[in-house]
């Protein structure tokens, strides 16, 4: 149980460290996806330790909503790419306060 | 033989995620994340998950980073600044992830218990996943209907 717990930790510091220290949107994507990812390792060894597959059921939702929220949130980003001509999020800064 | 190949998988994964994230390349990080992937669709197979290894790599390596890859070819990649590293970025991010670290493990690492390694393929997820979850399953697939069609119809040229 120790080697699952270890590797979605350690996803899970990578993707968040990305998402605080990286600018480009599609970066930040990629955080994201491993954040969902180290949820994932983390289903995976519980229905493994309980012996019932409700856990990888679980981690086939999550594979669905990973999949939605990539296709959606390339669209915003090639629309805001269209609009600015960039991807940095420095540029996207219309809305800061 | 199953542990080896679980640390082994688990331990490039991990290296790759790590070039991945610091690689300035996007597309480059983009490649190595698809590498990460597919090393994780390897340590679920090794751990007897084997229907999820399998739709992590067609999904996450097969479909979803291609997406990326593919939206990345369509911007002009020569115009991307250069991202300024800054040190209270990078401190504060090293220190969020590092508490993270520590909470994850401490409160998650006493649990003792030990993985059975049975083999999951697409037989035994089919009855809990098409009698038990059949709800979530059909709401699913009306969430990626609405994705699509959303997505088509931020991602259109105004004409």
């Amino acid at each position: 149980m120790i080697g699952y717990v270890i590797l979605s930790a350690l996803f899970f510091c990578i993707g968040l460290f990305g998402i605080v220290v990286r600018r480009n949107v599609i970066s930040l994507f990629f955080s994201l996806e491993l954040l969902l990812n180290s949820a994932n390792v983390l289903f995976v060894g519980f229905s493994k330790v309980h012996g019932n597959l409700y856990g990888e059921i679980f981690v086939f939702f999550v594979l669905a909503v990973a999949a939605a929220e990539a296709a959606v949130g390339l669209a915003i980003v090639v629309a805001l790419y269209r609009l600015r001509g960039s991807v940095n999020t420095e540029d996207y800064s219309s809305l800061r306060w | 033989m199953n542990e080896v190949f679980f640390y082994l998988f688990g331990f490039l994964s991990v290296v790759l995620v790590l070039l991945a994230v610091t690689q300035r390349n996007v597309i480059r990080g983009g490649v190595f994340l698809l590498g990460s992937f597919v090393s994780l669709g390897a340590v679920y197979f090794a751990s007897g998950a084997e229907f999820i290894g399998i739709v992590q790599v067609i999904v996450y390596g097969g479909a979803i980073i291609v997406l990326y890859l593919f939206a990345l070819m369509t911007m002009d990649l020569k115009k991307v600044r250069e991202e300024p590293l800054s040190l209270g970025f990078v401190s504060l991010g090293g220190f969020l992830s590092g508490i993270f670290f520590l909470l994850i493990v401490y409160g998650l690492a006493n649990l003792g218990r030990v993985p059975k390694v049975e083999i999951s393929g697409a037989k035994e997820l089919a009855s809990p996943l098409f009698y038990k979850f059949l709800l979530p399953f059909e709401v699913i697939s009306v969430l990626l209907l609405v994705a699509t069609i959303g997505a088509v119809a931020v991602g259109r040229r105004e004409k």
